[in-house]
């Protein structure tokens, strides 16, 4: 950058007197600030008294707007996986489908009718304390996976704890570094473990129907659609969606299979996702199905204790009165009763 | 793989089962107009727990029944078996043609 010359149309009153009065003197003080300025400018050059190793960078620096990855950036899918990971942190409920060659006219009608059977489940009412829950039925999407990409999402979300790798000094934690990357490497996969009965599902073409949260109205109505199994998930009539008995819809149908799910960090198949399915009235139904057991429960535990008791006492009871009976007579037992009653 | 013979296809599988891949993937290589063009594909799926083999079998059009065993051939040896007997049966079709 150039020195700075007083050379604006702001320029107060003062310079411009001083320049008028004393011009002369004016120059040597310009050409002194010039030479510091040029000094100054010089200092961090080749030519500076300073060592050059002093200013480079220490080898494992790591600039804090460009954090390393895995993967070289050009061959990199870092976003996928990201969105993958963020996809199974944040969704409870996930359905698997093998969906075998549908073509984009069939994709669209199976989407189609997911929509309108969404559309028609009733929305949620608004509880004792008056919060309404929110809707998620627009939220609930049918996706095609990139199955590699997916089940290495799936590992890093079961073995990567980013909690565990704090104490590493200049070890960043997310996903796509290679703390992340080594723990995942390390790891040794059981067949019990969510992630090892996951992988063989996540296999071939697969696609997915993501709940962002477990709702099992929604289950119902996405399972009636895409698999329906006649008694407890009976697949929409013909008179009520007739979009859903089009041709290319069916064919469409056909050719989706639902091999498992995912619910809540665990693994399901096909009767547990219908069981989930089938629980009536949510969450809340649950709980309201465990409240009315533990009452139950302590109701017959009360009579069952009770009942003991109020044998003896009528048993007891009994005796005394046959042995009033047999002491006293006939006659006068039987006037007691009157009496009594 | 030649799918034009093919009239039936039959599987059973359990999806939680690493032996189902070759099973499961013979399913994708069957075209997106074959219910249309009248072959018969049915898939049973097999629970989590049961330890069941994973079956195979397909109908030819003049009556053969292959039954296949995808935990051994893999994809690439029940796509073989396949397309042997298909190439044989093309075979008689290009001949009774002329």
């Amino acid at each position: 950058m150039p020195p700075r010359l007083t050379c604006s149309a702001h320029s107060s009153v003062g310079r411009a007197l001083l320049r008028t009065t004393t011009s002369s003197t004016r120059v040597p003080i310009l050409l002194v600030q010039n030479a510091a300025k040029i000094t100054s400018r010089q200092y961090a050059t080749a030519g500076s008294p300073m060592p050059l190793s002093a200013l480079r960078l220490p080898d494992n620096y790591i600039p804090p707007t460009q954090p390393p990855s895995a993967r070289r950036p050009e061959e990199r899918k870092a976003q996928l996986l990201r969105s993958y990971t963020a996809l199974l942190r944040s969704t409870p409920l996930m359905l698997f489908f093998q969906h075998n060659n549908l073509t984009a006219v069939e994709w669209a009608a199976v989407r189609r009718e997911l929509r309108a059977a969404l559309v028609e489940v009733p929305s949620p009412v608004a509880g004792p304390d008056g919060s309404v829950p929110v809707d998620i039925s627009s939220s609930i999407e049918l996706q095609v996976l990139r199955t590699r990409m997916f089940s290495i999402a799936c590992k890093i979300v079961d073995y990567f704890k980013p909690e565990d790798q704090v104490e590493k000094s200049n070890a960043y934690t997310h996903d796509l570094s290679k703390t992340a990357y080594e723990s995942i490497k390390e790891a040794t996969v059981d067949e019990s473990s969510t992630y090892g009965q996951i992988n063989p599902l996540i296999m071939g073409p697969v696609a997915a129907v993501t709940f962002p949260s477990v709702s099992p109205v929604h289950l119902a109505a996405v399972l009636k659609i895409l698999s329906p199994s006649p008694p407890a998930f009976p697949a929409p009539t013909r008179r009520k969606s007739p979009g859903y008995h089009d041709p290319i819809a069916q064919s469409g149908f056909q050719k989706l299979i639902l091999v498992g799910g995912r619910i809540e960090g665990k693994a399901f198949d096909n009767d547990g996702v219908k069981w989930v399915g089938g629980i009536q009235g949510g969450l809340d139904g649950l709980r309201a199905q465990l409240v009315s057991l533990l009452q139950n429960a302590g109701l017959g535990l009360t009579t069952a204790l009770e009942g003991h008791s109020k044998g003896l006492w009528l048993a007891l009871e009994g005796r005394r009165t046959q042995l009033e009976e047999e002491s006293n007579g006939g006659k006068e037992g039987n006037a007691e009763n009157e009496t009594n009653v | 793989m030649i799918t034009r013979f093919i009239t039936e296809v039959n599987t059973r599988f359990n999806p939680f089962s690493v032996r189902s891949r070759a099973t499961r993937l013979f399913l994708t290589y069957l075209p997106p107009n074959a219910r249309a063009q009248g072959m018969q594909i049915k898939t049973t799926l097999l629970p989590r727990t049961s330890a069941e083999p994973n079956t195979l079998s397909v109908k030819f059009k003049d009556g053969k029944d292959m039954k296949l065993d995808g935990e051994t051939l893999g994809i690439k040896g029940i796509i073989e078996e396949v397309d042997r007997h298909s190439r044989a049966l093309q075979k008689q079709a290009d001949l009774s043609e002329n």
